[in-house]
């Protein structure tokens, strides 16, 4: 019987991967809490002390616990410890949902990044538009700026795919092409 | 490639975006409605030159709105989220 599995390329450890080339370094981050919140975001700011407009594409985020918008009435909410806010639906009108096993999340930095982000996206980084959902290597995904590194958001299922991508655009940006 | 303008996001990639219809095009209500108001709601589309009405989604943001463009020239004369509220 055919093993269907060899024409998939291996899950990496994600605890030890990392993708290294001339000016860029790509790692995975562990242990991020990640909720997605809907609904009233001005609620929201409200209730948890958090953004309520979150950074956009590109845009920087700062600290340990951030927001980043995804649309007009959705964000998704990063937090280093575990935010304390409940799941569910808040009467103030927003739900609140983790999804900390749903999206996988990397961190790129290095002088390439700029070049790494023209390899994977159409829209101009410096170009500013509220919302950081935008196809990245031909997937949904969520970019945006941490500090001075850049972090991108995937579903955890496109995240192996996502990472093939970047080993080989790391080694075009090494080889010059 | 094409830049579309979200109306939330704000100029994104032609292949962002899902095209839904011909703005207007309201599903017909009652059970008394003659066949040729079905085909008329399924299956008959304008096809002007000129300004076309359309209704398109933002797939990454998930934001529905009314582009309204011209077939011949490609430009977009304006965006308006459906609801209206939120117009750009």
């Amino acid at each position: 019987m055919r093993d269907l599995a060899e024409k998939w390329s291996v899950t990496p450890d994600w605890d030890l991967a990392a993708i290294t080339a001339p000016g860029l370094m790509v790692r995975a981050l562990a242990g991020l809490d990640q909720v997605l919140v809907s609904g009233d975001l001005d609620a929201w700011a409200n209730v948890s002390g958090l953004e309520g407009t979150g950074v956009g594409a590109f845009g920087a985020a700062r600290g340990d616990r951030y927001t980043v918008r995804l649309a007009r009435d959705r964000l998704l909410a990063v937090s280093g410890t575990p935010l304390t806010i409940a799941a569910g639906w808040h009467p103030e009108g927003f739900a609140v949902t983790p999804i900390s096993a749903g999206l996988r999340a990397f961190e790129i930095e290095g002088t390439a990044v700029d070049a790494f982000i023209a390899r994977g996206a159409t829209l101009d980084p410096n170009q500013a538009s509220p919302s950081a959902a935008l196809s990245f290597a031909g997937i949904n995904a969520i970019a945006y700026r941490h500090e001075d590194k850049l972090r991108i958001h995937v579903d955890r299922g496109l995240a192996a795919y996502l990472w093939t991508w970047m080993e080989q655009a790391a080694g075009h940006i090494a080889a010059g092409n | 490639m094409q830049l579309f303008p979200c109306p939330f996001c704000g100029p994104r990639d032609e292949s962002e975006f899902h095209y839904g219809g011909h703005a207007g095009n309201a599903r017909p209500d009652g059970a008394g409605m003659p066949a040729e108001g079905w085909a008329g709601y399924l299956y008959l589309r304008p096809n002007p030159k000129g300004t076309a009405r359309e209704i398109w989604v933002h797939m990454n943001c998930g934001e529905f709105f009314v582009m309204e463009r011209d077939t011949v020239s490609h430009t977009v004369l304006s965006v308006t989220t459906l609801g209206g509220e939120h117009a750009a």
